[in-house]
């Protein structure tokens, strides 16, 4: 007995001796805001990483949403003890750019910074300089890109190819007056489904639609070229949409599954083919079509745009990869090793594969486009093509998150409530700049 | 603590009502009326500044909207009647000659350490330390966010006065009507207590209690900011339908289960389920079935030659769901505490009552309703924090709100500003308005089915 509790003790001393060990390792901590296949895909590289450079621990950490893993680090920065990298989405861009720490440092810092003129870091190449344009352009801010692009995708359209050719409509729609006649067709099939169309209500759609018409959402050219002091939410190009939207509506082509940013009723609505259209985002293209192989051809194509404001490009979704700032020189290295390497072509090309993300690097595509992936999937394809149309970035707001909101609220009353399109979007509009300055009084430099 | 001069007329207010309350509490005791002066104008004196000190009177500076004059107003006499009720308190238990207990109103006797008086605080520290850092700090540091324009991450904040709360008022202007709901709100009030001693029926009382709420109720929304005003109105209608189904469906059931039938610790322990899933979950699963478009209750609706419902897609039809998915959810709890209850019942009443020739119903009704009272009473309190709090992992899963604010209820708006939108300072003033409302609420319950309960047979 004696000697077991000996035993017990030496096994003790022993324990916290292996862990100092392991702690020689630099530690990368990565915080990712995803909780479903797309963090064990994660885990998985990381700890591919972890085998080919023993040095370093990548230590993957999952967040439910990209406002708490946002959240988690500014309160981590406050103590002392932030992540190495931080997963946050684009809309809250200008947000990330203008957080703080609790030493009124910012909280991130540019990655392009971080790598300076190097082309590999320990081994690893650098592959921030062959990220395709639409991402690159989005993510770069005053001349400097910011953060590494990971999941990035575009609104593209699921069609139905059964019901299409039910009603006899021949082409995919690809503006709004085709889509409408195509709806008319369907709604007239006898034993058709009760509604043509679905698609989230979410502000994205906004921010697309007013790319597409080559409308900026705010003033100094998006906040491209200054900071973003107005909001233009009640803008003819935004009023034009949401009332085809409400018309679509009215006439019951479109349906509303009552909730906002309803991403999973609208994919049921089709994948049960209650509609023949959704509208939805690129990172299920692969996803959809598989669901649905065995009861109907889903066909992928782009976001359907209004053809009496012409085509201006479409613009990205998604989220990217933000260093840490005032990280020890070990920890950054790691932190910029993983980042390179997470997204180098072979990595890149799976990510794409397994969800439908646009292949981030244009090696990975160029080698995707080699072995005839695009051939086999087609679909994998349109969120690629519709990016490189024409070139167009974002808007970059403060408040983003919270001014987003005030269009999908506004985008209920029109539909639930029935209220004039034009009284909704300057309500909307008004408490959006509104948002807008109190974000500016806190974080716009005095 | 700065002062404005527009804050003298009210001072002057407080200091004399200050001093005439206090020293009319020293006649009455017959005591020197000049100490009661005293008292009282220090009092009402002092007691503006709980609030004004903290905000620096920013309210009474020049260049604040008038709703906020009027806001700080209230807060300046609120602050000094909290003060002069302390004092009244104190004055009347010193000038009776009573001791301390007898201020404690009640018969049971209170536990004594004979050791040391210190043992007790010594063994209370821990549960202190943690209340005041995980409770208190938090409470106080709430009341400071809410007078700010705060973000997490940002370099600065902004002091804001009472705008987080005057936000949330919308006064349309006076006019007669709302004169005349508060004068009838205060004759309702006033007129309670008398009719109560008169030999007023109970069901005058509630009458009384149910007009006075009504008048509150319209009063309130002639003043509250409309979109506030519909997330009130949407807290209190879910919470009362949540607690007002919730236990009539769980005291049916559990009266069923509790019939003796063959299997019937099965049905009980399957009635319970739902009480294990988390309330997001239930959110998912009832999310998935209400879905207007691809649900699955609409198929069956369809199926049984129905028109699908407009689930979640209506508003009314929204808050349904959430209310439905709510009592599903706490049933299994209420029918658990419920089954227990009616094992307490005392069968020799049931029994005697039979004999007198009492009905099935007419025995549910006296006694065995009486009999679960305290079960009730302590369901409703527990129902009501579930209603208030819990519900935001279902409304998330299910309406996210919506359609078009139909199901926001308070605990949702305030995590959507405070964590999707980062605006703590509308979040904490969101909090303190919810704050108040549950222990008001809370009051009102022990103040009215609290009297009611019985413990004893």
């Amino acid at each position: 007995m004696k000697k077991l509790v000996f035993l017990f003790l030496i096994v003790l001393m022993v324990i916290p001796a292996g862990i100092s060990l392991a702690q020689d390792k630099t530690e990368v901590r990565v915080w990712i805001a995803f909780s479903d296949y797309r963090l064990d895909w994660t885990k998985e590289r990381a700890a591919e990483f972890n085998e080919l450079y023993p040095d370093y621990e990548v230590i993957i950490e999952g967040f439910e949403s990209y406002n708490i893993a946002f959240t988690e680090t500014a309160l981590a920065a406050e103590q002392g003890n932030p992540p190495a990298v931080t997963h946050f989405f684009e809309a809250a861009t200008q947000e990330a750019l203008d957080a703080v720490g609790p030493n009124g440092e910012p909280l991130f810092k540019s990655v392009a910074e971080a790598i300076g003129d190097r082309t590999e870091i320990n081994g690893v190449p650098v592959v921030l300089d062959d990220v395709v344009s639409a991402a690159a352009d989005y993510y770069t801010a005053n001349g400097e890109f910011y953060s590494m692009p990971w999941n990035t995708s575009s609104t593209i359209m699921f069609s139905n190819m059964n019901i299409l050719e039910a009603a006899g409509v021949e082409a995919i729609p690809e503006t709004w007056g085709e889509l409408e006649a195509a709806c008319e067709k369907i709604m007239a099939l006898e034993d058709g489904p009760d509604n043509c169309m679905t698609w989230p209500n979410h502000s994205w759609w906004l921010e697309q639609t007013l790319a597409q018409q080559g409308a900026d959402l705010s003033n100094n050219g998006n906040g491209r070229e200054g900071r973003s002091t107005e909001v233009f939410m009640n803008s003819p190009e935004a009023i034009a949409y949401a009332q085809w939207w409400k018309d679509m509506n009215d006439k019951g082509y479109y349906i509303y599954t009552g909730v906002v940013r309803d991403w999973g009723g609208t994919q049921n609505a089709f994948e049960s083919q209650q509609v023949a259209f959704l509208q939805f985002s690129s990172s299920d293209a692969t996803l959809i079509p598989a669901n649905v192989q065995d009861v109907f051809p889903a066909v992928v194509s782009r976001m359907p745009y209004n053809e009496a404001a012409g085509y201006h490009g479409n613009i990205i979704g998604g989220a990217t990869l933000w260093l840490n700032n005032g990280l020890n020189e070990e920890t950054e290295t790691g932190a910029l090793m993983f980042l390179n390497w997470f997204s180098n072509p072979k990595n890149a090309a799976e990510w794409h594969q397994l969800t439908g993300y646009i292949p981030i690097t244009n090696t990975a595509y160029n080698n995707l486009v080699e072995a005839g992936w695009f051939e086999e999937v087609p679909g994998a394809a349109v969120a690629n093509m519709q990016l490189d149309l024409i070139p167009t970035t974002g808007a970059l707001i403060g408040n983003f998150v919270a001014i987003r909101d005030t269009f999908t609220d506004a985008m209920e009353e029109i539909l639930i409530n029935g209220m004039d399109v034009e009284a909704a979007l300057n309500e909307a509009n008004e408490k959006a700049n509104e948002l807008l300055e109190e974000y500016n009084l806190l974080y716009a430099p005095e | 603590m700065t002062f404005y001069s527009n804050m003298l007329p009210v001072f002057i207010v407080t200091v004399v009502a200050g001093a005439l309350y206090i020293a009319s509490i020293f006649q009455r005791f017959k005591r020197p009326v000049i100490y009661g002066v005293g008292i009282g104008a220090v009092a009402g004196l002092v007691g503006p500044m709980i609030f004004m000190a903290p905000l620096d009177s920013c309210t009474f500076e020049t260049g604040r909207e008038p709703i906020d004059y009027w806001f700080g107003i209230v807060l300046f006499v609120l602050g000094a009647a909290l003060l002069l009720g302390a004092a009244r308190w104190v004055a009347r238990f010193w000038l009776s000659g009573r001791a301390i207990a007898s201020l404690v109103e009640d018969q049971t006797t209170m536990g004594v350490y004979k050791a040391s008086p210190l043992i007790p605080v010594l063994l209370l520290l821990p549960t202190i330390i943690i209340l005041t850092f995980f409770l208190y700090y938090p409470l106080i540091d709430t009341f400071r966010l809410s007078t700010l324009l705060v973000k997490l991450g940002a370099p600065r904040t902004v002091f804001r006065c009472v705008t987080n709360f005057t936000d949330f008022f919308e006064p349309g202007g006076f006019d007669y009507t709302a004169l005349a709901l508060v004068l009838g709100l205060v004759i309702a009030f006033l007129a309670y207590q008398p009719l109560k001693e008169a030999g007023g029926s109970e069901l005058r009382a509630v009458f009384i209690y149910v007009s006075a709420i009504v008048i509150a109720f319209m009063l309130l929304n002639r003043i509250i900011e409309p979109d506030y005003r519909e997330v009130l109105f949407n807290t209190f209608f879910i919470a009362s339908a949540i607690v007002i189904l919730g236990l009539i469906f769980g005291l049916a059931i559990a009266y069923l289960a509790y019939q003796p039938v063959r299997g019937a610790f099965i049905y009980r322990t399957l009635l319970i389920w739902p009480y294990a899933i988390s309330p997001a979950i239930a959110g998912i699963i009832f999310f998935v079935m209400f879905d207007p478009v691809s649900g699955v209750i609409n198929h069956i609706i369809e199926l049984l030659g129905g028109e699908g419902l407009d689930w979640i897609r209506d508003p009314w039809m929204a808050r349904a769901a959430i209310i439905i998915t709510s009592v599903w959810k706490t049933l299994g709890y209420n029918i658990l505490f419920y089954i227990a209850g009616l094992q307490t019942v005392p069968g020799d009443l049931l029994e005697a009552a039979e004999i007198d020739g009492a009905n099935a119903w007419q025995r549910f009704r006296n006694i065995i309703v009486p009999a679960l009272s305290p079960i009730t009473f302590f369901l409703i309190v527990t129902n009501l924090t579930y209603a208030f709090f819990n519900i935001f992992g279902t409304i998330d899963f299910l309406t996210k709100g919506g359609p078009a604010g139909a199901t926001s209820v308070s605990i949702y708006e305030i995590v959507e500003l405070g964590i999707r939108h980062k605006d703590l300072g509308r979040a904490a003033a969101q909090s303190i308005v919810l704050f108040l409302m549950v222990i008001g609420v809370t009051v009102f319950q022990f103040r009215t089915s609290g009297r009611r309960v019985t413990y004893g047979a």
